[in-house]
């Protein structure tokens, strides 16, 4: 059935059932994508999916409901787990179904070229990522995962408030993972593109850069423990910063999870830092120009010169604080509740060269990569202590690689303890968020190895 | 689910390009999750997973299609896609469906959907309560409650048409603890292969306490100390290290391809000789078991380790052509939209002789791990970290002051040489574990044990 005539259904049957203001919010998508292994198309995968989320206010109170089998006999049952699902809430801050902004900003997200590109096309890069990975070195004994992957999305809301929204994006992926081996020393490494275009894909650049990477690794050995400098590379820096950016959520604030409760107006970090939000950023995967309540999507400061501008909000969030909702209401999907994420945030690049950055310490590390990032930072409290590798850096020159070593620290300190940053802006493999960083050199971290 | 007749045409229409077996999964989920955060329900959401994967091999090539579209068309629709990318000669194939039938390892006594929200609500308020009457540093308590009621299918050109009722339950509970602009985390996450009776079975109030006597014991905690040390790892989620160190270097997803480190070691020592390490999907209502895999093959108790010697890997069927070994109940997928390979289910080491008291007591300096956070591994080269939930200092074979912000690191083939003690209480925990095929419920467990040196990354340089 056609969604336009299944939302009237729904917010009819909505209405007999005592609900007020209604929302229906409808995401479908496609994807592909293909992984190959010594030649071989190891895997192919094809996918066509979608569903409905219902979202209701009952007394002022919000029931949540979703289906991924869409069809007529699938409303009732929507609306009858929303009701019951509202009369458990307890929470007084109404969630908010909004009519609108003023204005919205045009963003083209959709590359029709991409959605044209044949699967033989597709399957013949793969390959010749693989095949360009193996010839680059005869250490190279594995490539162990070499993928390519495209996807299309389209989201829609409709409300009973006359809202009516929708964005279609596409994307295209791949990642590659090549494993080295010299004597008896094996190392890995990967690395990943993201474009909006399928155009802009060069294997021999991505297989170079895999390769390279993997073998620097060859030698690695633990460092003494003690306190270090560090050039946090831009990756790491970008997974690191990505792990942490729930702190500048006004939900996690709110409630007691952020330590940047009244921080507003004061130095969380060093002077040469600025974190930006930017969902307009041509190639930011998470590019929108209206977020997952409909709220219009700006660019916004967060941080400036080292000073909190502002927190991420949402409508809820926003009200309660007594401010606009800065366009950053989240849900991951149909099948989530609505929270507050960044869309493209990033920490501003400044003017410094890698090579200069590395020149100008007397002994440190170079951070390359960060491990467990799931496990072993604590969100709220800030403290982290990782599984890291990099190269261990003397009188300004990389000396030789590191591994089985774990930095630690507190992400709140490591805002202030920022020395230098980079000019080389990079983002992390994309999850809720889209997240960027330059490398910074970073004083006082902790490191463990010998 | 689906009608028969429909999944034969779909598995015909799959195999009409030339694929040598093809496979049909279909899932049908129901999901709830209440979340209360500072004593109020604050979101409550529900609803339905549906849809359909096909899989179609021809040699060690797999092609993949999901959708969730249910009608005839879209279904016949996605096979043909699917078999598109197969390029070979139709080969003769007969469909001979025959249901199989096992005895259910994981009865249920109530369905989550048959009961009141408001019951459900009436737990979490218990467990919020507990955690948050603990003390008067808890600041924040969050409850997450879940559960859901997963019916799936599976039917496959070889015959087999299998179906499992997976429910499962759990509750999350997180503490915080404050002090002046200070932040400290306790979390306990008890869950089951049960529906709601899994709340007569356990005290959820014993969970809230336990969340906030960490988050209040590591508000005092001193940040732990950098080095190499001996670390004494407890029961429960302590497992977490055997799962990250050598359970996943044992799934067949990366010993077929020989990129991990314990491919072509069969037969061989990979530990000391006090180690046996086990996979068992078939522990009556436990989190990671399941009837049947989500191939349609009964689970098993497969030994990988015995006294030190591998055994045993842990096989899905694709891979287990491309190492000419049989399958071994262990094909796991997060839902429709993955494609299933080796998983762990409930894995755990075997319990020991040794007493907790004695393990403490022969240790002179090292840490004390009460409780492990979660971890992960790099399987080609066995480096694998894990971060350290709750610890204390050990000296001179006693307990002492609790430390904070630990991560365990090492290398798997490694460290399975440096277990020298393991202790005789046998317990396990709870966990979701992420990997290709999405993310699925695994039991980890263990006794006490210990490892004789492991790099710990703490914040002090003081011992």
């Amino acid at each position: 059935m056609h969604m336009d005539k299944l939302k009237e259904l729904i917010f009819e049957y909505g209405k007999n059932e005592g609900f007020t203001d209604m929302e229906v919010y409808y995401e479908s998508s496609s994807s592909f994508s293909c992984k190959v292994f010594k030649g071989e198309i190891d895997d192919y995968s094809i996918s066509k999916e979608g569903g409905i989320a219902f979202r209701g206010a009952l007394n002022n109170r919000m029931g949540y409901s979703y289906t991924e089998k869409v069809d007529e006999s699938a409303i009732k049952v929507l609306i009858k787990i929303a009701k019951e699902n509202a009369q458990i809430i307890e929470n007084e801050e109404e969630e908010i179904i909004f009519k609108g902004s003023q204005k919205y900003e045009d963003t083209d997200l959709y590359s029709g070229g991409l959605a044209e590109i044949s699967t033989d096309k597709k399957l013949n890069f793969i390959k010749e990522l693989e095949k360009e990975a193996y010839s680059m070195d005869k250490r190279v004994i594995n490539i162990n995962n070499c993928i390519y992957s495209d996807h299309e999305n389209e989201r829609r809301i409709y409300n009973t408030k006359g809202l009516n929204k929708n964005e279609k994006s596409n994307v295209v992926f791949s990642y590659i993972s090549a494993v080295v081996q010299e004597n008896s020393d094996i190392q890995s490494a990967d690395a990943f593109k993201i474009y909006r275009d399928f155009k802009d894909f060069n294997a021999g650049f991505l297989a170079k850069r895999v390769v390279d990477k993997a073998l620097s690794y060859l030698g690695a050995k633990p460092v003494e423990s003690k306190i270090y400098t560090i050039l946090l590379e831009n990756i790491a820096s970008a997974n690191l910063l990505e792990t942490f950016a729930g702190i500048f959520s006004a939900d996690n604030v709110q409630k007691g999870r952020s330590l940047l409760k009244n921080k507003l107006g004061e130095a969380i970090g060093s002077i040469s830092l600025n974190i930006i939000d930017d969902p307009f950023m041509v190639d930011g995967v998470a590019s929108r120009s209206f977020d997952s309540e409909g709220v219009a999507s700006e660019r916004i400061s967060l941080v400036e010169e080292g000073i909190l501008q502002c927190l991420l909000h949402n409508l809820r969030t926003a009200k309660k604080d007594g401010v606009e909702s800065t366009g950053h209401g989240y849900k991951a999907s149909y099948k989530g509740t609505m929270t507050v994420a960044p869309s493209n945030l990033y920490i501003q690049p400044g003017l410094n060269t890698y090579e200069d950055m590395i020149s100008s310490m007397n002994e440190g590390l170079v951070i390359t990569e960060l491990q467990g990032l799931h496990s072993g930072a604590n969100t709220v409290s800030g403290d982290f202590s990782l599984a890291a590798r990099g190269y261990y850096v003397k009188d300004g020159k990389i000396e030789n690689p590191v591994n089985q070593i774990t930095i630690a620290g507190n992400f709140y300190e490591v805002l202030k303890n920022i020395e230098i940053i980079g000019e080389d802006l990079m983002f992390a493999m994309p999850n809720a968020a889209y997240i960027g960083s330059p490398s910074l050199k970073i004083k006082n971290i902790a490191v463990a190895g010998e | 689910m689906l009608d028969q007749r429909l999944i034969e045409d779909i598995i015909m229409v799959a195999l009409s390009t030339g694929g040598d077996f093809a496979e049909i999964f279909v899932e049908d989920k129901y999901n709830t999750e209440i979340t209360m955060i500072g004593g109020k329900v604050e979101n409550s959401i529900s609803g339905r997973d549906f849809g359909i994967g096909i899989r179609i091999f021809k040699g060690f090539n797999s092609v993949y299609a999901y959708t969730n579209q249910h009608n005839r068309d879209a279904l016949i629709d996605t096979a043909i896609k699917a078999g598109d990318a197969i390029r070979g000669t139709k080969q003769d194939v007969v469909l001979n469906f025959i249901k199989y039938n096992y005895k259910n390892i994981n009865p249920i006594e109530y369905l989550p959907n048959k009961i009141s929200k408001n019951k459900k609500v009436d737990i979490i308020r218990e467990a919020y309560e507990a955690a948050d009457n603990y003390s008067d540093s808890i600041s924040q308590v969050i409850v997450r409650y879940l559960d859901y009621n997963q019916n799936i299918l599976v039917a496959n050109s070889e015959g087999r048409f299998a179906e499992d009722e997976r429910v499962r339950t759990r509750i999350a509970i997180q503490s915080i603890a404050s002090r002046n602009n200070e932040m400290q985390t306790g979390s306990c996450s008890p869950g089951a292969h049960m529906g709601f009776e899994f709340y007569d079975k356990i005290d959820v109030k014993q969970y809230g306490k336990e969340a906030s006597r960490i988050a209040v014991t590591m508000l005092d905690a001193k940040p732990c100390p950098s080095g190499r040390f001996p670390v004494i790892i407890d029961n429960k989620f302590g497992g977490v290290i055997f799962h990250e160190a050598c359970g996943h270097g044992l799934e067949a997803t990366s010993v077929a391809k020989k990129s991990s480190v314990f491919a072509d070691k069969m037969g061989k020592q990979v530990a000391t000789n006090i180690v046996t390490f086990i996979d068992d999907g078939t522990i009556p209502n436990a989190w990671g078991s399941s009837n049947i895999d989500d191939e349609g093959e009964p689970t098993k108790k497969n030994i990988l380790i015995e006294d030190g010697i591998l055994k045993g890997y842990m096989i899905d069927k694709l891979n287990a052509g491309r190492m000419g070994m049989d399958v071994t109940g262990s094909a796991r997928r997060q839902s429709y939209k993955f494609a299933p390979t080796s998983r762990m289910t409930n894995t755990y080491i075997a319990t020991g002789k040794s007493t907790p008291k004695e393990i403490i007591c022969n240790t002179e300096f090292g840490i004390y791990a009460k409780y492990m956070g979660g971890g992960s591994v790099n399987t080609a080269t066995g480096d694998f970290n894990f971060a350290v939930m709750e610890g204390y200092l050990v000296k001179d074979g006693k307990m002492g002051k609790p430390v904070r912000g630990a991560t365990l690191i090492g290398n798997g083939p490694d460290i399975l040489y440096k277990i020298d003690m393991i202790g005789n209480n046998l317990e396990y925990g709870q966990g979701m574990c992420g990997s290709v095929s999405g993310s699925v419920p695994t039991n980890v467990g263990q006794p006490m044990i210990r490892v004789s040196e492991i790099t710990v990354g703490g914040r002090s340089e003081e011992k």
